[in-house]
Parts: C-alpha cells; sequence; structure tokens
C-alpha cells in the first residue's frame, strides 16, 4: 500500500473493497490441536473400556477421568489461541461460545447419566434377584448413543459454517452412530464412539493441523 | 443526481482500514498493519482520522507489558462504508 494519500477511482475503491475483505476472511485459522487432542482423548477412553470388558480386568481408577484431566491443556490452547489471534472475525465469537456450551453439556450429560444409573442400579439387581434373571433394561447400553447425539452437534454445526466437509460428515456420522448404538451391545456402542471420535474430530484436527502449518509459511514466505 | 464521495473514506489507507474492520469484530494494530502493508507512522495518522470522524474506537492495552492497540468498527463508520459503498455503486452503474 503506498504511503501517499491517493486518490482513487470509483473502480478502484470497489476494488480496494474486495481486496481487503478477502484478506480479512483469512483471519480465523484454527490450529487443530484441540480437535486431534480430544478426538485422541474419546478413542482412548472408549477403546480402553472395551478392553476392560472384553478382557475382563479392570484399571485401578476409571479411564474416562482422562476427559477430565483433558480440560486443563484445553485451557491453556484456548488462552495460547486466543493471545495469537490479532483480529476477531465474528464468527469467532459464535464457534467459541457453542463448543464452550458443549463442554458444559458434556459434564452435565455425565452428571445426569450416572444419576439415572446409579437411580436404577438397585431396581436392576432386585430383578435380578427376585426372578433370578439378568434385568431386560441396562441403562449403561444406551449411554453412548446420549454422548454421540452431543458430539454430532457442535461438529455438524461447525462442519458447515466454516464449509469444512470433514467435520460436517463427521457430526454426520456421530448422528447415524446415535441411532446405531440405540440397537448395538455396549463393546459395538464403544467401538463406533471411538471411531466417531477419529472421524469427527481427530482427523478433521489432522487436515486444520496441516492447513494451518501451510498457512503459516505461505505467510513467512511472503514477508521475506 | 450523484452524491460526493466521503473524503474520509475516498482514500486509499482509509478505506482499507474501514475495509478491514467492516469485515471482522475487531482487529489489532499489527494485524491492520500487516494486511494493508503500510509504515507503523503513516497507518497511525489514517487511523487518528478515522478516530477524529467517529467511524472506528482504538483502544490501548497492554499485553504481556506490551502496548496493544485495538481497534473496532462504530455504527457511525458502518453507516458511512454502506453509504460510501452506496455512491460508488451509483457512480459506476450510472457513469
Amino acid at each position: 500500500m503506498t504511503q501517499t494519500e491517493k486518490q482513487l477511482t470509483e473502480k478502484e475503491s470497489l476494488d480496494l473493497i474486495a481486496m481487503m475483505i478477502n484478506k480479512a476472511k483469512d483471519t480465523r485459522r484454527d490450529t487443530g490441536i484441540a480437535a486431534i487432542m480430544w478426538g485422541a482423548v474419546i478413542a482412548i477412553c472408549s477403546l480402553v473400556r472395551l478392553s476392560e470388558i472384553h478382557f475382563g480386568y479392570k484399571l485401578p481408577f476409571d479411564i474416562y477421568l482422562l476427559t477430565f484431566a483433558a480440560v486443563i491443556p484445553q485451557i491453556y490452547f484456548s488462552v495460547k489461541e486466543k493471545k495469537k489471534r490479532k483480529a476477531k472475525a465474528y464468527g469467532d465469537v459464535f464457534f467459541d461460545n457453542m463448543w464452550m456450551a458443549f463442554g458444559i453439556c458434556i459434564f452435565l450429560m455425565i452428571f445426569i447419566t450416572g444419576s439415572i444409573y446409579s437411580g436404577l442400579k438397585p431396581m436392576t439387581e432386585e430383578y435380578q434377584k427376585l426372578t433370578g434373571h439378568s434385568a431386560p433394561f441396562h441403562f449403561y447400553e444406551f449411554n453412548s448413543s446420549f454422548f454421540l447425539l452431543l458430539y454430532g452437534l457442535p461438529t455438524f454445526v461447525t462442519g458447515v459454517s466454516m464449509k469444512f466437509k470433514p467435520m460436517l460428515w463427521g457430526g454426520l456420522l456421530c448422528w447415524v452412530c446415535c441411532i446405531v448404538t440405540i440397537y448395538t451391545t455396549v463393546k459395538i456402542d464403544l467401538i463406533l464412539t471411538a471411531l466417531s471420535s477419529i472421524f469427527a474430530w481427530f482427523i478433521p484436527g489432522l487436515i486444520m493441523e496441516k492447513d494451518y502449518r501451510k498457512a503459516k509459511k505461505g505467510l513467512a514466505a511472503a514477508n521475506v | 443526481m450523484f452524491k460526493d464521495l466521503d473524503p474520509i473514506l475516498h482514500s486509499q489507507l482509509r478505506l482499507a482500514v474501514m475495509s478491514l474492520l467492516i469485515s471482522v469484530k475487531e482487529a489489532e494494530f499489527t494485524f491492520i498493519r500487516e494486511k494493508t502493508n503500510a509504515t507503523a507512522g503513516n497507518l497511525s495518522v489514517q487511523i487518528q482520522k478515522l478516530k477524529e470522524a467517529g467511524y472506528i474506537d482504538v483502544t490501548k492495552q497492554f499485553r504481556d507489558n506490551y502496548p496493544l492497540t485495538v481497534c473496532k468498527i462504530t455504527k457511525q463508520g458502518i453507516k458511512a462504508f454502506e453509504e460510501y459503498v452506496a455512491n460508488l455503486q451509483s457512480y459506476l452503474g450510472k457513469g
């Protein structure tokens, strides 16, 4: 841009406006680190729980506690990314709040499903004692469906809004798996949950990270 | 009948700054400088003119002990920008 007060023609003005708006569009670029981390964490939790059930052992701690531990690096990444952000796009506020609301809903869902499970447990045990048969309804078999329903929501909205197809398809996959898990066993539910988190977050996160590094390289080259 | 183009906006760097700020919620000075390729001195002068016209808000803060200037377009700025674009279009459409 020239340093003098250049007077523009009408056509030059419109071209300049279009050019600057296009430059501003490039503002939002996610590093993808949070998506990679959460994709990996949920997949690991699901697969470890699957192995516990399949091989009949029990870890000395609940593997899902890993999700609570992952909140700490998540806060660190969010603060770091916010500091790096030199401009705040209108969409940034929306996406930040939507994912924060999603996080709150997940922890509320853990609390709700936990409460329902502990409320139903004495009844199913009583049923087994009285009839000698396993109860026909086990709430934990539907746990994955509730979580997959939630996983799909912000993933799909982000995919559609950012025109980012890997997340759009990932969100849809979460919802398909949500339906399927109603009819499948806990073991299959866990496999589908792991698959959903890999396709909805881990892989899109890797793509975002690659794009981010490419854009950073391009920017560095342009400034040389 | 053609309206006169707003002289505050009808300058290359000020128009570039306004076009950037209309597209984002707020932007740091360094972001605007990167995107416009302007010198810090010239950009400061033009930002001051836009601020005096009431088209942008400028807030000065500190981050990690470094000064940080954040610019944001005002409602008056949005209105002026929209009018400017409408006038440009009428010039080009009828000219």
